[in-house]
């Protein structure tokens, strides 16, 4: 397409002449040299350039505003974050063109590119000429989304005004790409001006937690197979959402789960069992894949997380969401009492659909999950799980709850929530950290099944979905008090409890002797978890076989006692929790490939 | 005649180290993007380099006294490393990260060590070389400087249609002067 096509003759702005020109790129390499250099060569191509040398700033800006940025072009090679995160998170929240920049040129880190979401991949030192044909990207990915809102349009009535769908599609994926500046805008305009001249321009649609969990409360309850766009957005009832939005959104989901199912499948390959399925939903839940990420800048405590053995999974959101899922899981999860419990508290959290996995044995931590909004696939957890009455239920949790619940998980959660948390403010809201009421609610046995010292898999299983960066957290048992009904109580709970509790808890389950023990299972639920977050494409049970190990539903937190754990450094949980509850786009934070049992070190995953 | 005799001496001066082997293709994309809006570009991106890259030097250093090496944190601070140097086209420096990486994979430690010090070898001449250059640049003027390595380029690479063709379009010299002066 020519610039002159931009052009367009309605409204057309200066701009849209110039398009590529003016082009607004967000780069982003730790290496300065590298940073100064790929500045230089975007302003040569006369594109509007924003630099920053940290991939947690970069998502800062690109959360604050999304319509900031055209394209985003990030290293791959990082040390805050990896650039695969980066790039999934961008994809997932944001839906911006992603480039991905390295001086490997190795074929398996194009690959890992692609499956992660990037449109392209360049190897240093960049040239100018690569450089100028960027913009391709951008226009790709519009006219796709356009393409594909007809297409989705057209599935869901075939027979039905097709036209219609047709010039609705062109308005919707314009929807969603309304941008600030107006090139193109007025590209849009144009296109939709052929098409359906009565077509307004939409305001884009931000998928929202609250609007993200009701999507995938509508999923679940319709089934992923046959979720289709139209009644889910019926089941939605939300004023102003189209289905072209739905759709799009729906496909995005989707690859979010088979991702996540593939990770999955990776893990299954230690331990498949029943539980594993079970993590398996816990990884849909998306939003730990955020966690993760957003656990990189939020770090809990020092002292905490040195205790916990580093595996990331502290830092992971998506790990304590994992292991609440997991506990979900458990079947003393799916005890109604706790479901209620736990429904009454988490009402937003959603989320985290209950997860419930399949009932592991004794998999309490069906809190945690709950805890742990932020998935999608909160949803398809729930799908492949049992009956999903509590799931549903979960759905109503609201994030303080499911923070509560992850407190129960072992620290694990709430600490990578907290990390989180602190970090990344926008993330969803992470997971309570225990508070002090958490605390002693956990159950001993029962939900906080995490990484047991003794090894229980069950936590190491989800956690490894995670994708190890909640192995750590998970390791710490919760000591104490953990019963079944503890778990109710964290609805309750303020939020700063939990907070403090599960620094406590980590910090005593860090101790802890046992500790140890967990601290190598819950790596591995961690990675679990992470797994489980990536989405898995309604493809039955989430592939919580994933997880290595069984989820051995003593696997629990234990909290450590009552006592005010407390930390100082508190306060940021709340904020964390806060931050994450104002993520506006849902926390598919696809976890990162790695899945396997890549004991994240706890370090790494901040 | 001053004048010329110095530009001269700075085209000579960098075309050795081309010839030499110590830049390569990439230091003339960093020329190219050196212009007025940016008339010390090729300088400021080649400081910062070394200034950079020093902490990397250092922490090789550091990672390579320990015993026993740790080979994936070694190829980890080489790879960070040896990226920086590309960028700016250090190639003797890159060959030698190249190198060293190598014996990283093969778990050489011997290997390692002595390419290393080739690494900061390489690295130290290229400075010295590059500071000189620079130097000798500043005496004439920024603006010359450009002119000079365009017109040494298109002196030096006249049998190279590419270069000689990118050289003039993304010069800012005037043209005619350096079409004057480039045979």
């Amino acid at each position: 397409m020519t610039v002159e096509e931009f052009g367009g003759s309605v409204g057309v702005s200066n701009e849209i002449d110039r398009f590529p020109i003016g082009m607004r790129v967000l780069a982003v390499d730790d290496d300065p040299t590298c940073l100064k250099l790929l500045d230089c060569l975007l302003r040569k191509c006369q594109y509007q350039v924003t630099t920053t040398n940290q991939a947690r700033t970069a998502l800062n800006m690109l959360r604050e505003n999304r319509n900031r940025f055209d394209l985003v072009i990030s290293d791959v090679h990082m040390p805050d974050m990896d650039g695969f995160k980066l790039l999934e998170l961008v994809g997932l929240e944001m839906d911006l063109p992603v480039i991905m920049l390295s001086g490997n040129s190795d074929p398996k880190l194009v690959m890992k590119g692609i499956t992660h979401g990037a449109c392209d991949y360049l190897v240093k030192p960049v040239r100018l000429e690569e450089l100028r044909n960027i913009w391709q990207h951008v226009i790709r990915r519009k006219v796709e989304s356009k393409s594909q809102s007809k297409s989705n349009n057209n599935q869901e009535k075939p027979n039905h005004e097709g036209g219609q769908e047709a010039g609705s599609g062109d308005p919707n994926g314009k929807v969603n790409r309304k941008r600030k500046d107006e090139d193109f805008e007025d590209f849009e305009d144009n296109g939709n001006e052929d098409d359906d001249p009565s077509t307004q321009k939409k305001p884009r649609v931000v998928w929202s937690i609250d609007l993200h969990r009701k999507f995938v409360a509508a999923v679940n309850q319709l089934g992923i197979e046959k979720a289709v766009p139209k009644r889910i957005l019926d089941l939605m009832n939300v004023e102003g959402l189209t289905r072209e939005n739905v759709a799009s959104h729906l496909q995005k989901y989707r690859l979010y789960l088979k991702r996540i199912s593939q990770q999955a499948n990776m893990v299954v390959a230690f331990g498949g069992s029943k539980d594993v399925s079970s993590y398996m939903r816990m990884s849909s839940l998306g939003g730990l894949g955020d966690f993760h990420s957003l656990s990189g800048s939020g770090r809990l405590p020092n002292a905490q997380l040195s205790s916990y053995s580093s595996s990331g999974m502290l830092g992971r959101l998506n790990s304590a969401t994992g292991m609440t899922l997991h506990s979900l899981t458990a079947p003393t999860l799916i005890q109604p009492t706790h479901t209620q419990n736990l429904t009454g508290s988490v009402s937003s959290l959603n989320k985290f659909q209950p997860v419930v996995l399949p009932t592991p044995p004794n998999h309490q931590p069906t809190n945690l999950f709950q805890g742990i909004p932020t998935s999608f696939d909160l949803g398809q957890l729930q799908q492949n799980n049992k009956p999903n009455t509590q799931l549903p239920d979960f759905n109503t949790i609201d994030e303080s709850r499911f923070f509560n619940s992850s407190s129960t998980f072992p620290t694990l959660g709430s600490q990578s929530c907290l990390n989180l948390v602190s970090s990344s403010s926008t993330f969803l809201d992470v997971p309570h950290p225990m508070g002090d009421n958490f605390h002693d609610q956990l159950p001993p046995h029962s939900s906080l099944n995490y990484g047991h010292a003794s090894s229980n898999n069950t936590i190491t299983n989800t956690m490894t979905g995670f994708g190890s960066s909640i192995t750590s957290t998970l390791s710490v048992p919760l000591e104490g008090q953990s019963q079944s009904q503890r778990h109710v109580q964290y609805g309750k709970q303020s939020y700063g409890q939990y907070s403090s509790n599960t620094f406590s808890a980590l910090a005593a389950a860090a101790s802890p002797p046992n500790g140890g023990g967990l601290g190598g299972p819950v790596s591995q639920s961690n990675d679990q978890i992470c797994g489980v977050y990536n989405r898995s494409n309604g493809n039955g049970p989430l592939p919580m076989q994933m997880n290595k190990q069984t989820h051995k539903s003593n696997t629990k937190l234990k909290m450590g006692s009552g006592e005010n754990y407390l930390p100082s450094g508190y306060d940021s949980l709340d904020d964390l929790m806060n931050g994450m509850m104002k993520r506006e786009q849902d926390p598919m934070i696809v976890m990162d490939g790695e899945f396997g049992f890549d004991p994240y070190s706890f370090g790494s995953c901040i | 005649m001053e004048r010329n005799q110095m530009h001269r001496q700075i085209a000579n001066t960098r075309k050795l180290m081309f010839d030499q082997g110590y830049l390569d293709e990439q230091f003339i994309q960093l020329e190219e993007l050196q212009d007025g809006s940016n008339p010390n570009f090729v300088e400021e991106v080649v400081t910062l380099y070394y200034r950079d890259s020093a902490r990397f030097l250092s922490n090789l250093d550091q990672a390579l006294e320990k015993r026993p090496l740790d080979f994936s944190k070694l190829d980890n601070l080489m790879h960070q490393f040896k990226g920086s140097s590309t960028s700016i086209g250090a190639k003797k420096v890159k060959t030698e990260c190249t190198h060293f990486r190598n014996y990283c994979n093969a778990r050489n430690a011997e290997g390692c060590k002595r390419t290393f010090q080739n690494v900061k070898k390489e690295y130290t001449t290229l400075r010295k070389k590059l500071e000189a250059y620079f130097q000798m640049s500043r005496q004439v003027g920024p603006v010359e400087t450009a002119y000079a390595s365009s017109v040494v380029v298109c002196t030096i690479r006249y049998d190279t249609i590419h270069s000689l063709h990118l050289n003039i379009i993304h010069s800012n010299l005037p043209l005619r002067r350096c079409a004057a002066r480039s045979h």
